[in-house]
């Protein structure tokens, strides 16, 4: 299976929507994926700050996004 | 209380804040104030409410409250109207504000049977009812609201759970009964028990309680630039700017949006913990016990329910007046604390040192607006104003720790660590069963770093604190010159 890289913008804009939750989940789903799955930081992905947050998931940027609607994703991609 | 979890109530706040600093600071308010209501609630998102119209009415409520004006008591005006009204906003008015609008009026019979009821034979509801408040209707338990008076043994008692216990988020989350409903079922907070403590703002589930800002009138002083704006950060600032922004970053970023000094408020904790344990040391002296008087909602707690333990309570000022206080006797500054905090913004309204309050969601808004990315900013200017005891009045207890270290002899010191264990010490100091020297209370749990305002979350700003007061130079608050 391939590996996921999912990262998530740590910007101002996405912070103040909900990145620190973001990336607490998803940090715990890396921990927890042996290895399937890693976690890096951006400072801004695709000037998308108006939808804040913002993640980009194997290259796809998805917006507006919650840690709920954000595991669905990368189950799906699992 | 933990941080904010980000809801959509607090995203939307977010965002308004954040259109309206962002019009204030490019000169565009007075154009574009009107567009702010369809630019927030768009024709193809989702709807919460009954119809988009009430929620951009919901909207205008929401700014109105940022302009600085009660919705309450400008109903028939649009935001816009108030824009031309400068200089006359309520200020100090309430801090805690319903948005009546908002409000659900959500039920408030405490005790219903739902559709899970089996109209047994046993029927235990009814027969522990001690005012025969419950009789079958349709074949179904019902309670007549008239009679029940809330003992809440039906629902102990029902096999099937089939009783629900309704309590509005507000009361439930309100630790000093200050919440009702008025007559159109809309809550209602009363002011004279109201400590500013921020819990029915966070709790409400349809945002229709919130806080008065001042975010209008700060980005219009950090446009006009008619006065120098100093920024007193509270020492439970580290770590809530963003994963792994450090303190010099927020200090350079601060006065490139325009502030001119930036002092930390762990210097005044510092100057507060040296008076304070002279305070301490005389109550010892005639056998009488202290109670800390640094935070704002504790200390309203205390005089408005406790009126016996008033003479207990510190005279010492809180370490924002003392650090303001400071920078007004080196500047003509006008100070602006930025803190974790609602209630300093009603204790800010007692002293004329402090001019504003900022809360750090509302200066990241402001950040944001600012088109400032904290996480790629690369300047920084050293923070080094308070010692390491200074620092540590950012949670729950720093500040008994330090009476300790300026204490020679061993103090018996309690820390009310959120506004329930607050009241349980007091309670018990009033019942002649706890006997302590020091009381550091806190009306959030965790202290400041479990503020309503926070970003971050408590534990990881007690760690991000800690680390950062074992990095100040001077490791004694006696030391810190200011304090001589």
């Amino acid at each position: 299976m391939d590996e996921i890289t999912i990262e998530v913008c740590v910007g101002t804009p996405c912070y103040l929507m909900g990145a620190r939750e973001l990336l607490d989940d998803m940090q715990k789903l890396e921990s927890e994926s042996e290895g399937k799955i890693k976690v890096k930081t951006s400072h801004c992905i695709d000037d998308r700050c108006e939808k804040a947050p913002v993640v980009r998931v194997n290259g796809e940027v998805y917006q507006d996004i919650t840690p709920d609607k954000l595991r669905k994703i990368v189950s799906a991609k699992l | 209380m933990a941080a904010n979890p980000i809801s959509e109530v607090v995203k939307i706040k977010r965002k308004i804040y954040i259109e309206l600093a962002r019009q204030v600071l490019e000169g565009t308010i007075e154009d574009k104030i009107q567009s702010i209501p369809y630019k927030i609630v768009r024709k193809k998102d989702e709807r919460y409410r009954c119809c988009i119209h009430k929620e951009r009415a919901i909207v205008k409520e929401r700014i109105k409250l940022a302009l600085g004006f009660d919705p309450q008591l400008h109903k028939q005006e649009a935001p816009a109207d108030l824009l031309t009204k400068r200089g006359e906003e309520d200020c100090c008015a309430n801090t805690v504000n319903v948005i009546e609008l908002a409000c659900d009026s959500c039920p408030i019979d405490k005790y219903t049977v739902t559709d899970s009821c089996r109209n047994c034979v046993a029927h235990k509801c009814v027969n522990v009812c001690p005012v025969d408040a419950i009789i079958t209707i349709q074949n179904k338990a019902f309670i007549d609201q008239k009679k029940c008076i809330e003992c809440g043994r039906c629902k102990k008692a029902c096999p099937y759970g089939a009783i629900n216990e309704n309590i509005r988020p507000c009361v439930r989350a309100c630790s000093v009964d200050a919440l009702s409903s008025n007559s159109e079922r809309k809550a209602f907070i009363n002011y004279n028990k109201c400590i500013d403590c921020g819990s029915c703002i966070q709790a409400c589930p349809f945002g229709a309680i919130s806080d008065s800002t001042e975010l209008v009138k700060i980005c219009r002083a950090l446009k006009d630039k008619d006065d120098k704006l100093t920024a007193l950060l509270a020492p439970s600032f580290v770590g809530q700017f963003g994963a792994k922004v450090e303190p010099a970053t927020i200090k350079s970023a601060l006065k490139e949006i325009g502030f001119d000094k930036v002092i930390e408020v762990g210097l005044g904790a510092d100057l507060t913990a040296v008076e304070e344990k002279k305070e301490l040391s005389e109550k010892l002296n005639k056998e009488e016990f202290l109670l800390s008087s640094c935070c704002p909602s504790f200390k309203k707690l205390v005089i408005n329910e406790y009126k016996e333990l008033i003479k207990n309570i510190s005279h010492t000022f809180s370490p924002m007046v003392k650090t303001a206080q400071r920078v007004k006797k080196e500047s003509e500054n006008k100070t602006v604390f930025i803190g974790p905090c609602i209630a300093k913004k009603a204790e800010a309204c007692l002293y004329t040192s402090v001019n504003h309050v900022l809360t750090f969601e509302e200066l990241l808004c402001i950040m944001v607006a600012a088109d400032l990315n904290l996480a790629a900013y690369c300047d920084q200017e050293a923070v080094q104003d308070a010692t390491k005891y200074g620092r540590q009045f950012a949670y729950s207890g720093g500040l008994s720790e330090v009476m300790q270290e300026l204490t020679e002899a061993k103090l018996e010191t309690v820390n009310g660590n959120g506004l329930e264990q607050c009241i349980e010490v007091l309670d018990k100091v009033l019942e002649g069963e706890s006997e302590f020297d020091f009381m550091e209370g806190m009306a959030c749990h965790g202290g400041c770093a479990g503020g309503p305002s926070v970003i971050n979350k408590p534990q990881v700003t007690k760690k991000l604190v800690q680390l950062f007061a074992e990095e100040a130079n001077l490791k004694k608050a006696e030391y810190n010159e200011f304090t001589a």
